[in-house]
């Protein structure tokens, strides 16, 4: 009887093992290849999301009265230099509007609809973040209903921080470029150089040590600078072109001195986001 | 008795909102918790489960159910990879159920016992990321930059919630 009982433990967690892993697979290969999860899976995560705003609510409530009287300390400071920098910012923005109507007037005359650089931004708020140290994960409150779609760039502040990695009907989930992971996208970037030449290349991971990410294999021979500016180039897929990335905080050989290697600080706190914009591109 | 007290309703709402607290607290402190490559992760869910198993005297929860429900949620929302969770929350329910008929439960040995269930929850959700290609961090830097972190913190919540999380309980049966 004793047995028995040993081997009937032993085919239980041989089945519980082989059904997770099997359940594993599965889900990161939908995961991957499709734009919207199982149908009962939105389901619940829209329903387990709404639950999640009533316990977010007064939570982030709280945490941003409690910054918000830490803020208030330094907030003389920060006024004066801010005054200085939004009279510089009127200037651009009048330029900016000027050069966006002159840019719409000769797309018109040559008939050109869409290019790479139109998207509409959606705003949304961060409800949760997943509490796991493999997956830089933060669930926002915008879903497929508002236009959100699979892949789309998402924005903090001045910067680029992730992309839409699951659509659901009320909330989606968004990866960080922080996520190390094999399935991360990554996005098509490019640098112009101070002499002007523009370098193409892809991010290639996030060095954890430095809050820095990387891109490697580039085997351009322009000089790339410190304080370089980084954006995404808008090729091969749905992020539009001109997106902030970073800046170049440092160049070297990579481990085969055969390409480049480059280190670029973001341009936004990663770890702090509470407002995302999500890039809607039409397709 | 488990049919009658209020534990039947209170229970499970206990877990869900110790669920989407986990989320709430890592979106709020994670300046804090994620501070790379060191990482806390708070597991107030395990904490509610295990607590669950140590004040159960003479009251018999399903909680080895309610542990599956809790893992598919934490599985479908938050990581959105199915099949982790849903197997690691019902094994420390089981593998606690064992310790407590071994070591009587008060709040030093629950402290053991706690300190057990978070190096299991976080050593086979770490095999089942390597697993599924979700990470590539080496065992040595896991055991020193997450499951360490992650133990201090619990341990931390462990003692701050212990007496709370009873005086709920007492209050609920």
């Amino acid at each position: 009887m004793q047995k028995f009982s040993f081997n009937r433990r032993l085919v239980i967690i041989i089945v519980c093992l082989i059904v997770s892993f099997a359940l594993m697979t599965v889900s990161v290969v939908i995961r991957n290849k499709r734009s919207t999860p199982p149908l009962i899976q939105q389901f619940g995560n829209d329903i387990v999301g709404l639950a999640d705003r009533v316990v977010a609510l007064p939570a982030n409530g709280l945490s941003g009265s409690v910054s918000s009287v830490s803020e208030l300390l330094n907030t003389y400071q920060e006024n004066q230099q801010l005054k200085k920098q939004v009279s510089e910012l009127a200037q651009t923005k009048v330029r900016d509007q000027t050069l966006a109507k002159e840019n719409k007037q000769l797309k018109q005359q040559v008939k050109l609809n869409d290019s790479l650089t139109d998207y509409t931004a959606v705003s949304a708020a961060v409800i949760t973040r997943t509490p796991s140290s493999w997956q830089n994960q933060v669930v926002i409150n915008k879903g497929s209903s508002a236009g959100v779609q699979k892949n789309m760039p998402v924005m903090s502040g001045s910067g680029l921080i992730g992309r839409v990695a699951e659509v659901n009907k009320t909330n989606s989930k968004v990866e960080l470029i922080t996520d190390n992971n094999d399935s991360a996208n990554r996005f098509a970037v490019q640098i112009t150089t101070k002499s002007g030449a523009t370098v193409n290349g892809v991010l290639s991971g996030y060095k954890s040590a430095t809050g820095q990410i990387t891109m490697n294999n580039i085997t351009t021979k322009a000089k790339i600078h410190k304080g370089d500016k980084v954006v995404t180039s808008g090729l091969g897929g749905v992020t539009p072109k001109g997106l902030y990335v970073g800046k170049v905080a440092e160049t070297g050989g990579d481990d085969y001195g055969l390409s480049t290697k480059l280190y670029i600080t973001p341009a936004t706190d990663l770890t702090d986001l509470n407002i995302v914009t999500v890039a809607v591109t039409k397709q | 008795m488990y049919r009658l007290s209020k534990l039947r309703f209170g229970f499970p709402i206990g877990l869900l909102i110790m669920l989407l607290l986990d989320g709430s607290l890592s979106h709020i402190f994670s300046s804090q918790m994620f501070n790379y490559p060191t990482v806390m992760v708070s597991h107030l869910v395990v904490l509610w489960l295990v607590t669950a198993v140590l004040y159960e005297e003479n009251v018999t929860m399903p909680l080895g159910r309610w542990a599956i429900v809790a893992g598919a949620v934490f599985d479908l929302y938050y990581t959105g990879i199915f099949g982790v969770y849903i197997f690691i929350f019902p094994l420390v329910v089981y593998v606690t159920r064992i310790m407590v008929t071994y070591i009587s439960p008060n709040f030093l040995s629950g402290l053991l016992i706690y300190f057990i269930d978070i190096t299991l929850v976080e050593g086979l959700g770490f095999l089942a990321s390597r697993v599924v290609h979700m990470t590539v961090i080496s065992g040595s830097s896991f055991l020193v930059n997450t499951l360490g972190p992650t133990l201090a913190l619990n341990l931390a919540l462990y003692v701050i919630l212990y007496f709370p999380i009873r005086w709920v309980y007492n209050w609920l049966n």
